[in-house]
């Protein structure tokens, strides 16, 4: 028993080598603790117990080691290739339901003599069709080698040092291993007579190329946005951090799709215990299907009774990068441009990567433009209906007579009206959203011709309240992220009936409600509203207000480890006198000619 | 006791919202007429020094809440009692506070609305934050506090800039001689608002660093002194005494007095604005304080689940305190101050301090000579 | 939990729809006031005349309603035992709510003003929090309140508009008239040592024309309201009027002047030269080392010469002296005979005994019970003015050719 034990183990750590991709720094981690597992092994001691010790990184594996250790048990697997070739290719083809885009070819290997069957077998449209052909079935065509007589380790091993001309090469043993692979977009080698597969990584086919983002556009900046493929994704972060301490750690999520996803951090920078917590969650996740990074997103958050976001996402790679030299842990997923960032505050929604890339001066001000937006967008209306219906004092006497003499014709109270406008608002930005562009062209104009002006000649809404709709729809479209502007769209109705049952008292208990909830949320641990809400003072320079870049001292105390210096000190530019070059004047330049 | 930790900023954010609560919108000292903000600094120097009891206590157990160490120094039975009277006052101070701000918002704007609907949403909003727990309510005060600093900050800018702050309206300072504002300070604003830091020792355990503590109470107090002596200075430069004097709420008729640039004016809503913080915190504070001393005192282990009970008692309790404003505010001139403040404001404490100081010289003693 | 949760929110929903919206109030359904006019009847009972604002005869501009067509407000009135009464009465001939809060102007009948003591009057204005307390109060000279809120004014859409604005202007450009809010005036007379004063305003014409939206469809109105100097207050009750040069000397001993001409002789032109004063600041200071306090007022005047009638030489500094000496002395007469009349009033408007009570509160104990009658009549005043002229215009000699040789 305790042999298997042991042999267990080392399976296990072998099918994680083949597993994972890329990812180096993290496969040493692991094996590291396997092999000190192996050896702490005490006898009579259980496994279970030495798996709790372990910890998160363990737990997560307990059910491929469980799988290997009843296998070694009975000493067959049920879940080994077999021998036979044939029947290995008739479990494919049971498996896939005979499906026409998994392509079979067979070889014949070994010379003429002791023909040694072998198949290629691949999935169309998954493969790189030019790999496949000219470094796969041509090279087993055509090698010198393979036309010997060969028995099938000999063969497999030929195959695997000499013939296939691809980067990655691996066997497999199981078939769980061999289907993920498989429909993943690897190519297969089976040998007849073999209980081993080589699995060569031809992924490729047709993907969306690199194209500008559509939803975090920025001015200045990279135009960059990341595409539905991981690997490209993750290579873009790569090319702008150019340093091994980036590391990567990858699985696959969802027990159908079986998708890959990746995290990435910056050793030293990211807080372990936020590294930790997120690899945590992200191995508890057990679901069928992750389809897109926000089946992630909602999984992982801290809580999930808000409407606002407590994981950030973009689809900029400078912006993964940024967070990243800050400390936050990207979670890649494949299939999706979007990147998750955790953990994610408050202020951080207001923030756009051009701010850094602007003077201070510039940032700043637009910074202070967005957060007034945002409180538009969140109270627009509502003050509107409180003013209005409650504290028709509190308006200008010459304003109060003009918004008077609008409403006069209006046949319904302030808050219908208001809700009417807002509804139909947003009836015509989601109808404009959904349709073709051609058409959304048209829903707006229509939307703005009946809603904007026959509505207000009919004296069904008053101008005043298109006034303060049309202002607030426009807010809430500035707002740089979608996630927290959608929030606070929903938001928006709960203070409108606030303000019209109780008017401003309402109102400005549901906006401190508000932010006694803003403060109660945390992200990944971290408080949301910091670094204002708890007060952190070296940090408030990089909230509403950005300071200059040369006064970047540290990192986010918050959420970055002990490598906390962003940059040297002295960093503010000096005019060339200070370091005693002379003024270049007329009368030096005359002296030099 | 939960598991928090607050820092001393937040500690001191929280004191100066809490002095500032319902303080800053009565008329405070105006018994000392031109002299109230001579007596409301004096009250804070009291203030100060019936906090340096409360800080001795402290220091004595400084990680444990008052309802466990008052049993430490006079023994279980009468430290439980003592406790429990001290729920019952923070209860009714909750619902003081409550009363007061239900009362302002109708008499200001809220006419025909009943005062249990006006308070009952108070009282939720309190809950809800207590609820939420001690960390959650110092990081809104955090935000609070910079909605409040704004706020003052123009007000006080709009009220220099409009011209109709006429310092003339604060003399003479001493008209009466110094006895009005020394007997105003004593009687009342020493209790109120700067007493009231009692409250804070069922918080000052959750302070991370308790060194700290003296040198933050003693700012926050001296602070928030200020600030309230300048709201009342302000009101009285520009409203002049004799107005002031029959203010129910002066700082509100100095803000609607701001008439700028033909626009900026009718502020009410600023006033409204500040009002609900302050009262919003003081409630809540006073709420809490009283959720998690009942909490600790009957060994509830979730602190939480009293809030609504307790939040209930203080909804009630605010409606039948008094029959009219009138009585409230009598009550709370006459009464409050000498028989519920005096008492476990400074008597209690003084006691108990005293008790706990020669028990610990006496143990100390022991200690020496073993 | 889950269910408590359900039943919480279930009950919050439905006490807010259920009761909600109690203190709320369609814009639509409030008729806002601009301005109130209080007289007193025969039997002694209040009479009030409203005066509200038809908000889609004034904002003129809204889809072509007939502004210009009919008048920007309607008057109602209404009699009644107390104010509050008289106002829950006029209700009776509005279709909307009454509104308060943007009145920005109350008028108080001459009448009335004389018999009853100001501050009972306005104690409703005062406690009721719908009523702002930066409203204007004004006194009707010689003809009822009701009379004024009535007639419709050219230029301004609502008549108490330009009262209000007619107001302010006057007071910066003339010194004569003086804005006193609500708040101001109770403020000041419940003030020790010193008596509130208001402005009053005229009608010239006749009111039932006023009325008319013809009046004001002309380039000169028949009828007009305009600005006509102070009322004087003692204790709460109107005793006079003051205008012309005592209206403002007493504006300028309060130091509320802002820009105000004066008019000096120079040799034998009278009133030839006008002086413009365009920055001012006076201060009243007491000496109350005897029994009685002396009083000093001191004015600093800054100003030009804006015109002349006269020939003088303008650009010799001499003579510009010699100017600010004689505009000092014209200041300076002007400013004793209005201290010396008001004394005679025996109503202490300048805030004098006030002076004495910031700066000695001990002595002002001794005098403040028979301050206006005993002790202000005999108070002696000593007025000091420094003017400057700073400069003359585009121009310096006057353009007077055929008196040219004169000068030498």
């Amino acid at each position: 028993m305790q042999e298997n034990k042991n042999i267990s183990f080392g399976h296990n750590e072998f099918n994680i080598q083949g597993k994972v991709k890329g990812a180096m720094a993290s496969f040493f981690k692991r094996r590291k603790k396997s092999i000190q597992i192996s050896k702490n092994e005490e006898p009579g001691s259980g496994q279970e117990k030495k798996k709790e010790e372990t910890g998160p990184m363990q737990a997560g594996k307990s059910e491929e080691s469980s799988a290997g250790k009843s296998g070694e048990a009975s000493q067959k697997q049920p879940d080994a290739l077999y021998t036979s070739l044939a029947a290995n290719l008739d479990k494919i083809k049971r498996k896939t339901g005979n499906s026409p885009d998994v392509v079979i070819r067979p070889i014949k290997v070994g010379g003429a003599q002791a023909e040694l069957e072998t198949a290629v077998v691949y999935v169309k449209g998954l493969v790189d069709d030019q790999s496949i052909h000219d470094f796969l079935i041509e090279s087993l065509m055509n090698n010198a080698e393979l036309q010997k007589e060969l028995s099938p380790e000999k063969a497999m091993k030929t195959i695997k040092d000499d013939v296939v001309a691809i980067g990655g090469i691996k066997s497999v043993k199981k078939w769980d291993d061999l289907f993920a692979d498989l429909m993943s977009g690897n190519a297969l080698i089976l040998i007849d007579g073999s209980e081993e597969a080589l699995m060569a990584s031809t992924q490729g086919g047709q993907r969306r190329s690199v194209q500008e983002p559509t939803t975090n556009v920025a001015i200045r900046g990279s135009k960059e946005s990341f595409t539905e493929s991981l690997e490209t994704n993750q290579a873009m972060v790569r090319r702008i951090i150019n340093n091994p301490d980036l590391w990567v750690e990858s699985m696959n999520l969802g027990k159908m799709t079986k998708t890959s996803v990746s995290i990435m951090y910056i050793n030293g920078i990211a807080k372990k215990e936020i590294v930790d917590e997120v690899r945590t969650r992200l191995k508890q996740i057990d679901i069928d299907s992750i389809l897109e990074s926000g089946y992630i997103e909602q999984l992982i958050e801290d809580q999930t009774m808000t409407t606002f976001p407590t994981v950030y996402h973009t689809e900029r790679p400078d912006a993964v990068a940024g967070n990243l030299l800050e400390g936050r842990v990207a979670v890649f997923v494949n299939g999706t441009p979007f990147v998750l960032l955790a953990p994610a505050v408050f202020i951080q929604f207001f923030q756009s990567v051009e701010d850094y890339y602007a003077r201070f001066d510039i940032s700043t001000a637009i910074r202070f433009l967005r957060v007034l937006i945002f409180f538009i967008s969140l109270v627009g209306p509502a003050v509107y209906i409180a003013a209005t219906t409650f504290h028709q004092e509190m308006i200008p006497t010459a304003l109060a007579i003009i918004v008077a003499a609008q409403r006069e014709s209006s046949p319904f109270p302030a808050f219908v009206e208001a809700i009417i406008m807002e509804v139909t608002f947003e009836i015509l930005r989601e109808a404009g959203l959904r349709l073709p562009k051609a058409i959304g062209a048209t829903v707006s104009i229509v939307g703005g011709l009946v809603v904007g002006q026959a509505a207000v000649q009919a004296g069904i809404v008053s101008p005043a309240m298109l006034i303060v709709v049309a202002i607030t729809a426009i807010a809430s479209f500035a707002t740089p992220s979608y996630a927290i502007a959608i929030s606070a769209r929903l938001i928006r109705f709960l203070f409108m009936v606030s303000a019209a049952m109780f008017g401003f008292y309402g109102l400005i208990l549901a906006l401190i409600m508000l932010i006694v909830h803003l403060c109660s949320l945390r992200s990944f641990g971290i408080p949301y509203m910091s670094p204002l809400a708890p007060v952190i003072p070296s940090e408030l320079g990089d909230t509403i207000v950005r300071k200059p870049l040369w006064a970047f001292g540290k990192r986010p105390q918050l959420i970055a480890a002990e490598n906390r210096t962003r940059e040297g000190k002295n960093q503010k530019p000096k005019p060339p006198e200070s370091r005693g070059m002379k003024h270049y004047t007329r009368k030096e330049e005359k002296d030099e000619t | 006791m939960e598991k928090a930790r607050i820092s001393a900023f937040q500690l001191f954010i929280l004191i100066v919202l809490f002095e500032l609560g319902s303080a800053m919108i009565v008329p405070l000292a105006i018994e000392a007429k031109q002299g109230a903000w001579l007596a409301i600094l004096i009250g804070a120097a009291g203030g100060c020094g019936i906090f340096l009891i409360y800080y001795a206590l402290f220091r004595y157990y400084p990680d444990e809440s008052p309802v466990h160490f008052v049993r430490h120094i006079i023994g279980s039975v009468p430290g439980k009692i003592v406790a429990f009277l001290y729920i019952l006052y923070f209860l009714y101070l909750s619902a003081r506070v409550v009363r007061d701000f239900g009362e302002m918002l109708i008499t200001i704007a809220y006419v025909e609305t009943p005062l249990f609907v006006l308070n009952l949403l108070m009282v939720l909003l309190a809950v809800y934050t207590i609820r939420k727990g001690i960390e959650v309510l110092a990081r809104t005060g955090e935000l609070l506090f910079i909605v409040l600093a704004f706020l003052f900050l123009s007000a006080f800018l709009l009220i220099a800039a409009g011209g109709t702050l006429d310092y003339g309206n604060l003399k003479p300072v001493m008209g009466e001689g110094l006895a009005p504002i020394v007997k105003t300070a004593f009687t009342q604003t020493i209790y109120f608002p700067f007493g009231e830091i009692f409250a804070f020792m069922m918080i000052m355990p959750y302070v991370t660093d308790p060194k700290k503590v003296k040198r933050t109470g003693l700012l926050a107090i001296t602070a928030s002194g200020f600030v309230l002596a300048s709201i009342m200075a302000a009101n009285t430069g520009v409203l002049g005494v004799e107005l002031v004097n029959r203010s129910l709420f002066p700082l509100l008729a100095t803000i609607q007095s701001i008439e700028l640039a033909d626009f900026l004016e009718r502020l009410d809503v600023y006033f409204m604005l500040a009002a609900i913080i302050g009262g919003f915190v003081k409630i809540t504070l006073f709420l809490y304080v009283s959720v998690a001393a009942a909490a600790d005192l009957f060994k509830v282990k979730k602190p939480s689940q009293l809030a609504y009970p307790l939040g209930v008692v203080v909804l009630l309790l605010s409606i039948m305190i008094a029959g009219s404003l009138p009585e409230h505010i009598q009550e709370g001139i006459k009464l409050v101050p000498l028989y519920l403040h005096l008492p476990f404001q400074v008597i209690l404490p003084a006691l108990v301090l005293l008790v706990a100081f020669v028990r610990h010289k006496g143990r100390g003693k022991e200690g020496e000579a073993k | 939990m889950k269910r408590k949760w359900i039943l919480f929110s279930t009950m919050m929903i439905s006490m807010a729809f259920l009761s909600g919206c109690w203190s709320k109030k369609e814009l639509s359904e409030l008729a806002l006031i601009s301005a109130v006019g209080i007289d007193r009847d025969e039997d002694g009972n209040y009479m009030k005349a409203i005066q509200i604002i038809n908000p889609g005869n004034v904002s003129s501009g809204l889809q072509g309603g007939g502004g210009g067509q009919a008048p920007g407000v309607t008057v109602i009135t209404a009699e009644g035992k107390s104010i509050v009464d008289v106002h829950i009465n006029a209700s009776a001939e509005i279709s909307r709510q009454l509104y308060h809060p943007h009145a920005n102007l109350i008028v108080i009948g001459e009448d009335l003003a004389r018999e009853q003591p100001l501050n009972t009057l306005l104690d409703s204005f005062d406690r009721n929090a719908e009523f702002r307390n930066t409203a204007q109060l004004v006194i009707a000279k010689k003809s009822p309140a009701a009379d004024l809120i009535k007639v419709l004014s050219p230029v301004e859409k609502l008549p108490s508009e330009k009262i209000y604005k007619t107001l302010d202007v006057t007071e910066k450009m003339r010194g004569e008239n003086i804005t006193v809010s609500l708040q101001d005036f109770i403020k000041t007379s419940a003030s020790p040592g010193i008596e509130p004063v208001l402005s009053s305003f005229t009608l010239e014409g006749d009111v039932k024309e006023g009325k008319k939206q013809e009046n004001i469809q002309q380039s000169q109105p028949e009828t007009i309201v305009k600005a006509d100097g102070l009322a004087i207050f003692k204790e709460d009750k109107l005793v006079d009027f003051y205008s012309g040069n005592m209206a403002r000397g007493v504006v300028w001993i309060l130091d509320r002047v802002k820009q105000t001409d004066v008019l000096l002789d120079w040799k034998k032109n009278k009133d030839a030269i006008t002086y413009s004063v365009i920055r001012q600041s006076t201060s009243v200071s007491a000496d109350t080392s005897k029994d009685l306090p002396e009083i000093t007022v001191n004015v600093k005047a800054e100003g030009m010469i804006r015109e002349t009638e006269a020939p003088v030489k303008l650009d010799d500094p001499n003579v510009i002296h010699e100017l600010e000496k004689t505009a000092e002395k014209e200041i300076k007469e002007q400013l004793e005979r209005t201290v010396k009349q008001t004394q005679n009033k025996k109503t202490d408007i300048f805030g004098f005994g006030q002076t004495v009570y910031r700066k000695d509160a001990d002595k002002w104990k001794k005098l403040r019970n028979n301050w206006n009658d005993d002790y202000f009549p005999n108070l002696k005043v000593k007025v000091n003015v420094d003017a400057f002229i700073r400069r003359t215009g585009l121009r310096t000699a006057p353009n007077l050719s055929e008196i040219k040789e004169k000068y030498e």
